[in-house]
């Protein structure tokens, strides 16, 4: 992974330890992702369940990782770019753990969604989002691995693209609100989902600066433009 | 307390000893109130570079000198300057602690004599306590400054040499790894010494730790083959070096 090894070599042997619970780590978020959207589309209340008690593993690695992290500050004093992988290695984690919470969230929204009546086409909606975010991850973390800039900056532009799929489920929700009062308990319940969503797309982009601080060694400066504006959004407009 | 006031300019230094190049053409300021550390591989130059700012190489039949080391605008290479009242202004102390074989005060007292700094007895004991309280060794020996330096555990003959060096009252201490003959807590003491001692004078150490330039000093400056590779912040330095070399000593990659 790296072109160089220390004179140590149980250094980089604690180095690569941190960096493969990461790689695990992401993978079992990944999966919760899919199988929490699964899960609400089919309505299933196993699949769902699975994923709630899947978050414990979650939480148990990022654990690991911040003792390993303060485990080798302590005893190796890292520097330069040993010192940003150590630090971007716990505030990966701790991003990835929050992707976590949000799966373990839609799915037990997904368990109280399934005894309501289905709102149109909006579980495949949320799933295509779920989609989207999960793939925004799995670059995220190819271009962590790889220590691609490239990658991470175009993770960063696509977030837009997660923006624009969470601003039209928040327009298509109104409608379905102010079309029947009746949906307004599972709409309320999607939005959420589309929210929590919304956010993990947030801390792909967040992994993909700390992508770019690892390898070169200060955050992108340049700010990204937001898309999500649906605070300025009454509901009246179409 | 750091200051940006520059007091030695370094400037296209050379040194020779004999046909080894063993510095390059190095170019350094070294700033006043300030702590400086050189760090570098073993033999990389680190210690002929420190010698070269009190003219501690002059001593050394083979060794060549060339370029400008200016304090203060003067040149010390200049033939007016004379070395041994340069070392007064430019003290040194050594890795391994030296005191002579004398009692503590005289070890002290040594300096301010030979220089004629002082006027009188008490004028002499004047300095020899300022010196020893700013060496944080007062309190340990001045109920027995009569006795042997030598008798001192190794820190305390580390801070007696400290002492002695700042006796003359110089503007610039330099010290070449003054703690590799140290147990950590002695150690710790010098270096808490250290970070006393800027608040008067420009320091400049040589260390084989990197963890003690990164805890003492403010600025560092990375030695490799003779060649002044960088030299910026000391917290620049250990988090984004510039230079790839300075990137794989620091982090203990072959380099
Ligand atoms: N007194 C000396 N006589 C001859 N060569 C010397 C002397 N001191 C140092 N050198 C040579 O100069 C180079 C730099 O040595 P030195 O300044 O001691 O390095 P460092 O302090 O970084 O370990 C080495 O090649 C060393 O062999
Ligand atoms: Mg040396």
């Amino acid at each position: 992974m790296k072109k160089d090894t220390h004179i140590t070599t149980a250094f980089d042997r604690d180095l690569e330890a941190i960096e493969t619970h990461i790689m695990r780590m992401a993978g079992l978020v990944e999966e919760a992702i899919l199988n929490a959207a699964t899960a609400l589309e089919t309505r299933d209340e196993a699949l769902a369940s699975a994923v709630r008690a899947g978050d414990k593993a979650i939480d148990a690695l990022e654990e690991q990782i911040n003792m390993d992290a303060a485990r080798l500050i302590a005893l190796r004093s890292p520097t330069a770019a040993d010192l940003r992988t150590v630090l971007t290695a716990m505030k990966i984690a701790g991003a990835l753990e929050r992707c976590g919470d949000y799966a373990k969230n839609l799915a037990k929204r997904s368990n109280v969604l399934a005894q309501m009546p289905a709102v149109a086409g909006s579980a495949g909606s949320i799933r295509r989002m779920a989609k989207a975010v999960q793939l925004q991850l799995k670059n995220v973390l190819d271009a962590y691995a790889r220590r691609d800039v490239v990658l991470a900056e175009q993770v960063r532009q696509d977030d837009h693209d997660v923006d624009q799929m969470y601003n039209a489920l928040f327009r298509e929700f109104i409608t379905h609100m102010m079309e029947d009062p009746r949906n307004i308990s599972a709409c309320m319940h999607l939005h959420f989902i589309a929210k929590n969503i919304e956010r993990m797309g947030d801390h792909a982009t967040g992994i993909a600066e700390q992508v770019i601080y690892l390898v070169t060694g200060s955050l992108p400066a340049e700010a990204r433009p937001k898309a999500d504006n649906t605070a300025l959004m009454t509901g009246t407009e179409r | 307390m750091t200051t940006e006031t520059t007091k030695m300019t370094a400037r296209s230094v050379q040194v020779f000893y004999g046909d080894n190049h063993a510095i390059k053409d190095v170019d350094v300021d070294i700033l006043d109130n300030t702590v400086t550390a050189f760090i570098g591989p073993s033999g990389c130059g680190k210690s002929t570079f420190l010698r070269c700012l009190n003219r501690m190489n002059d001593t050394i039949d083979i060794c060549r000198v060339q370029g400008e080391i200016l304090m203060q605008g003067e040149n010390i290479y200049d033939p007016r300057v004379d070395p041994v009242q340069l070392r007064a202004k430019v003290g040194m102390v050594f890795q391994k602690p030296n005191p002579f074989p004398k009692s503590i005060y005289d070890n002290v007292a040594y300096g301010p004599k030979i220089h004629g700094l002082t006027r009188s007895k008490a004028e002499l004991d004047e300095v020899v306590e300022k010196s020893l309280r700013r060496a944080a060794l007062w309190a340990e020996v001045k109920d027995r400054l009569h006795a042997p330096g030598t008798g001192l555990s190794g820190g305390q003959q580390q801070r007696l040499c400290i002492a002695r060096a700042i006796a003359t009252n110089p503007e610039v201490l330099l010290m070449d790894e003054p703690c590799s003959a140290l147990d950590p807590i002695a150690t710790a003491q010098v270096e808490e010494l250290i970070d006393e001692l800027r608040t008067q004078f420009a320091v400049v150490i040589v260390t084989h730790s990197m963890q003690q330039a990164a805890r003492v000093s403010q600025r560092t400056a990375f030695f490799h083959l003779g060649n002044l590779v960088e030299y910026g912040e000391t917290g620049q330095i250990f988090t984004t070096p510039r230079d790839p070399r300075t990137e794989s000593y620091i982090t203990g990659r072959i380099g």
